[in-house]
């Protein structure tokens, strides 16, 4: 059940974690429009390695590295896709900017997965549906959100027990073709989703026991204030965002092999 | 001054064709500690449903007689109203915890019902002291043992500060230790907050101890309603097979030698007492 492990989030307490969920979101928005504003490689890879301090500050490396290489296949599949038709484009002549360009398209696809995985490893899924409240984002949604995380755990516990069950009672889950195989899981599911039923009901009744729904201005334990931290985050956001801008108008990029002795 | 107090209650779920509670008139008292028992589908659950209004408001069906709970008509209000004055805490600890940590479940009721911040804050915090949790507050429920997460459950239906708590059968899925734990944290808040109690529990012996009031149901009704000491003397009661306690058999026992107790003893430490007792008037 590893994907469900990739699921859960790990508590962490660290200086990133604590920052405000709609701070990091704006620092991701802003990552994201920079490593769309350019091609070039070099302020793609200016883009990445700043990014590696906040990752090294939340303590969140070992998972960092681990979602980088689930995005390794796709940024390889980035990187030729480019190449080839970049070669077929430009007259069929292999040259160093075509390497330089692919690279940096490669890169900005990088940059994207990296500073989303920031944000993800690093905010607990509480804090999102808390930030998506105070959003207005309407609290159902949110709720619904939050109990979808809640049980994410439960329901891996479960299935696997019921693999077990049937396991035991002589069901071959790793036989045969692709089809047989997709239908080897059919007693898995039956009872994982009519225990499912069963279990939401159950929680139904619990929140309307525990007054769901009993006063339109719903209150909350938590509220998100912004600290100093995180006005550190947006200045800095808006910082690379200028500098960004600057560098777009006035500095005609140059290419990384200027610097690299070939 | 009656709590809760039913008159020919009946009731039958919807596509049911005979009543699950059938004629029950009931009267419970402010700070009792009833323990409700009887084998297993008499019923309990249902009527468990009714005192909060599940009955007949999200379950719909037929409900006839009459309900009262803290002098509201339970079919003129709503859940969320009824909620304030009665929680109910359920046999499966897992399915009634929603949220990602501990705290914020036990402040989910109060946030539904749209109480200030600061407010809620001490009445989590007071919640999670009665309960004896409040090391785990920041803990996610799936970290937490089945008695821990009962104990959450309580604490959660505790911080509403009810008039009445409802357990069904809140340690059937536990350990005999937890259970204990779970008997204490229940006995503590009947005692120490005045909180009515209705304990459903059907190993009479674990819960007679604390309970002043039993009330045992077969097959829909209520077959026995009255002191934990009277109702071992019923032998309709025994053939339900409710679990009776160890130290009411021995009284049994003695009685069938020809040895008279002064009364029917619950708790093995009772039982020592009168045995006590008559040695040393067999000696003097
Ligand atoms: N949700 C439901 N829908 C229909 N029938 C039900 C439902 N819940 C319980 N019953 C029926 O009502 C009767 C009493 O059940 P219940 O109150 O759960 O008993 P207990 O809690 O004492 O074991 C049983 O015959 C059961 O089949
Ligand atoms: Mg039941």
């Amino acid at each position: 059940m590893s994907v469900f492990e990739g699921l859960r989030f790990r508590r962490v307490s660290s200086p990133i974690h604590k920052l405000d969920p709609r701070v990091k979101f704006v620092y991701v928005c802003t990552a994201f429009v920079v490593a769309v504003m350019f091609n070039e490689l070099i302020p793609l890879l200016i883009l990445f390695f700043i990014q590696i301090p906040f990752i090294l500050t939340a303590r969140v490396q070992r998972e960092w590295i681990r979602s980088m290489k689930g995005a390794s296949l796709l940024a390889l599949i980035i990187f030729v896709t480019n190449l080839v038709s970049r070669y077929l484009y430009t007259g069929h002549v292999w040259s160093v900017p075509l390497v330089e360009y692919s690279l940096g398209m490669t890169f900005r696809f990088i940059v994207l997965v990296e500073s989303f995985s920031i944000f993800f490893l690093t905010t607990s899924p509480d804090h999102l549906s808390l930030a998506l409240e105070q959003s207005h984002v309407p609290y159902e949604l949110c709720f619904a959100f939050t109990t979808a995380v809640r049980f994410v755990p439960v329901l891996a516990e479960e299935a696997q027990t019921i693999m077990d069950a049937q396991r035991a009672r002589g069901l071959e889950l790793d036989r045969g073709n692709f089809i047989k195989r997709v239908k080897n899981y059919i007693p898995i599911l039956i009872p994982l989703i009519v225990n499912s039923i069963r279990r939401s009901l159950q929680l139904a009744e619990a929140m309307e026991s525990r007054a769901w729904g009993a006063s339109k201005k719903r209150t909350n334990l938590y509220i998100l204030k912004l600290r100093g931290g995180d006005f550190g985050i947006i200045l800095f956001s808006l910082l690379t965002l200028s500098i960004a801008i600057y560098a777009k108008r006035y500095i005609l990029i140059p290419s990384i092999f200027a610097f690299l002795p070939i | 001054m009656a709590i809760i107090e039913t008159k020919n209650l009946t009731y039958t779920y919807p596509g049911g064709t005979t009543p699950s509670i059938s004629d029950i008139s009931l009267t419970i008292k402010k700070g009792e500690f009833i323990t409700l028992t009887g084998p297993s589908g008499c019923g309990k659950t249902t009527l468990c449903r009714c005192f909060n209004g599940l009955i007949p408001h999200f379950y719909s069906g037929k409900l006839e007689g009459d309900l009262v709970v803290k002098d509201l008509r339970v079919i003129d209000h709503s859940i969320s109203n009824l909620a304030r004055h009665v929680g109910l805490v359920f046999q499966n600890p897992e399915n009634q915890l929603f949220a990602l940590s501990v705290e914020k479940d036990v402040a989910f009721g109060l946030e539904n019902v749209g109480m200030p911040r600061e407010e809620i804050r001490k009445r989590v915090d007071w919640a999670l002291q009665m309960t004896g949790i409040e090391n785990l507050r920041e803990r996610a429920p799936h970290e937490l043992s089945g008695g821990q997460q009962q104990r959450v459950a309580i604490a959660s239906v505790l911080a509403m500060q009810p008039d009445v708590m409802v357990l069904d059968e809140p340690t059937s899925f536990l350990d005999p230790l937890g259970a204990e734990k779970i008997f204490d944290v229940i006995n503590e808040l009947n005692k120490k907050l005045d909180i009515t109690v209705i304990l459903v529990e059907h190993r009479l012996d674990l819960a007679s101890k604390y309970t002043d009031h039993v009330i045992v149901m077969d097959k829909g009704k209520v077959l026995f309603d009255g002191g934990p000491r009277e109702i071992f003397a019923s032998e309709e009661v025994r053939m339900t097979g409710v679990g009776i306690p160890k130290a009411v058999m021995l009284y049994q026992a003695l009685k069938d030698e020809g040895i008279h107790l002064k009364e029917v003893p619950i708790t093995s430490k009772e039982a020592t007492q009168l045995i006590r007792e008559i040695i040393i008037h067999d000696r003097s």
